[in-house]
């Protein structure tokens, strides 16, 4: 019926105008990327000199920045995943109680996910070097005299921490909604049925919170593993290169060194990684989720 | 039930006492950006003696601060505007539409979700440069329509299924041509999700870093908020109370965006990362 009422022409007006934009931004440079990746490109002269496979040898053989990079990274979305997530629940079921103040401490824990990640870093580098050192002077801390950006060991910590302050209210928010979509008969039900508090939050509020879990694990995985405004403006990837994630590499590699066909050899490694990663993810999870 | 409620609220005062150590940063950072050097070096909790209001005159004027805001203010109305416009059309006449060539269409327009900007960003620059895209404010703003298009396609996409087809049909059979007709009786009822992909991509347009850093690169007149107090910062690294006055002056859009509109954010993000 709605078919018969819209031509060819009309048809045109609505979708191609974003098939052609969507092709200019991500499918031309994505299909430029796999040929560059098979060159010895500088970005600047014309030519790219055909190299085979030889880029991607180097990446997986010799490159030690690309593995302590792929390291970093994995480590970091790891523990940014497992943390925030844990962290953000248990925040969420306590604002999910009867509170007073519950829009106020929701607002507060929100506002540095609505900060840039760059001025985020600006920030934290303020509170690690210059306030550390007010903050050590009062109390007498050790942990205030350490070298939280200087150290490779603490500034892949601070990296973490810096990054789960900034978007730890954003998960929260997701998990309160989860939360006030749990029907309270379910609760109630488990309640006269002798459950405590304990065994009510892992055998009833967990299993229902399934699809939440699941959008807020995918969440952090994709947003960890491309780890990069927090970085350059909190450690520069250092000291050493201890805090380059591999997007910062990628970064380094194009735009610092120049190495354009290597880089972008590197950027599809990290793309096949993701694809896989997130296939593995969403199906792993969508067998988890349960029905009410 | 005594007990309960004593629990209830020692938690309360916690969590309070959680939320203000967690907000401290930001704190001190104010504080800061009102002292002089001096007194940022000795104690960097204590209050200043005075005011040090000319520290906002000098980075105001040093970054140009009303141009920027200017800047950052094009950047995003005409990503924003692109974004519905472009994204409302397709999303609606692909969802509409149940051929095979729509489906096709459909998973062209969202598999970009899959691929992260790091891949095809290096490739980017050189394509937009063939194509002489210019490296400006106005460039950047165009950059996003379809940047943000999968994920608005695929929000739009979702929505319009809600939306009996009736509604559709009958404007058809008075006589409204399709594109009237979307724009009088159809786009008004998409308003919930249009406000969702508003508030989720005013937040990143406005906060973006490494598009308009690897974009912009190297000119002086154009530059986003976000840019400039990048490199304003990287040039007075250790002047720590003009770095702070730059991210006061650089987050206090965010932070009123956010009081103003705390709600609609807050159901925004919540949606879109149920449905995203």
């Amino acid at each position: 019926m709605f078919k018969k009422g819209i031509g060819k022409f009309e048809y045109l007006i609505y979708v191609l105008p974003v098939v052609v934009l969507i092709s200019f931004v991500v499918y031309i440079p994505f299909v430029m990327s796999m040929a560059y990746s098979f060159t010895e490109w500088n970005g600047i002269s014309k030519a790219a000199r055909f190299v085979g496979i030889e880029n991607f040898k180097l990446i997986f053989t010799e490159d030690a920045a690309f593995k302590s990079s792929a390291v970093f990274t994995i480590k970091f979305s790891v523990l940014f995943i497992l943390i925030i997530n844990v962290l953000a629940v248990l925040i969420a079921v306590m604002l999910d109680k009867k509170l007073h103040s519950t829009n106020i401490l929701r607002a507060g824990f929100f506002i540095p996910y609505i900060l840039s990640l760059v001025i985020v870093g600006f920030i934290w580098r303020f509170i690690f070097i210059q306030g550390f050192q007010s903050l050590g002077e009062i109390t007498n801390w050790d942990m205030f005299s350490w070298s939280w950006l200087g150290n490779a060991k603490l500034a892949f910590w601070s990296i973490l921490f810096v990054s789960i302050w900034q978007s730890i209210g954003f998960y929260i928010v997701i998990y309160i909604a989860g939360l006030q979509s749990i029907p309270y008969e379910l609760i109630e039900a488990a309640i006269v049925d002798g459950a405590g508090s304990v065994r009510r939050f892992f055998s009833v509020t967990i299993p229902l919170l399934m699809p939440s879990i699941t959008s807020c694990v995918f969440l952090a995985l994709t947003n960890s593993i491309k780890v990069f405004d927090v970085i350059v403006s909190l450690t520069n990837g250092g000291p050493g290169g201890a805090t380059t994630s591999i997007t910062y590499d990628i970064y380094k590699e194009a735009f610092q060194n120049n190495t354009y066909g290597y880089g972008t050899a590197k950027a599809l490694v990290l793309f096949v990684a993701i694809l896989v990663i997130t296939l593995v993810q969403v199906t792993f999870f969508k067998s988890r989720e349960v029905e009410i | 039930m005594n007990k309960s409620k004593k629990s209830l609220i020692v938690m309360e005062l916690v969590l309070l006492a959680a939320v203000i150590l967690f907000l401290y940063p930001i704190f001190l950072v104010l504080l800061n950006s009102l002292k002089s050097f001096k007194e940022v070096m000795t104690d960097v909790t204590a209050f200043p003696a005075i005011l040090h209001f000319e520290n906002y005159f000098y980075v105001w004027n040093n970054i140009n601060y009303p141009k920027l805001f200017l800047n950052n203010t094009i950047v995003t109305g005409l990503a924003i505007l692109g974004i519905i416009l472009f994204s409302s059309l397709a999303g609606f006449m692909l969802s509409r539409t149940k051929t095979r060539l729509s489906w096709v269409i459909y998973i062209f327009c969202i598999s970009p979700m899959l691929i992260p900007f790091q891949t095809i960003m290096i490739t980017l620059i050189k394509f937009l440069n063939i194509i002489k895209l210019p490296n400006n404010i106005w460039g950047l703003g165009t950059l996003y329509w379809g940047f943000a298009a999968p994920t608005a396609i695929f929000m739009y996409h979702g929505f319009v299924k809600s939306i009996p087809r009736e509604i559709d049909e009958s404007a058809l059979v008075d006589g409204a041509s399709t594109l009237r007709m979307f724009y009088s009786i159809i786009f008004p009822l998409l308003k919930p999700i249009t406000s969702t992909i508003i508030i989720i991509d005013v937040m990143w347009v406005w906060n973006d870093f490494l598009l308009p850093l690897i974009f912009l690169n190297g000119t002086k007149e154009s530059k986003t908020l976000t840019l400039a107090a990048y490199t304003f910062i990287g040039q007075y690294v250790t002047d720590w109370q003009y770095t702070m006055t730059a991210i006061v002056l650089a987050v206090i859009p965010s932070i009123l965006f956010f009081i103003l509109m705390q709600k609609n954010i807050v159901k925004g993000v919540t949606a879109g990362a149920v449905k995203g």
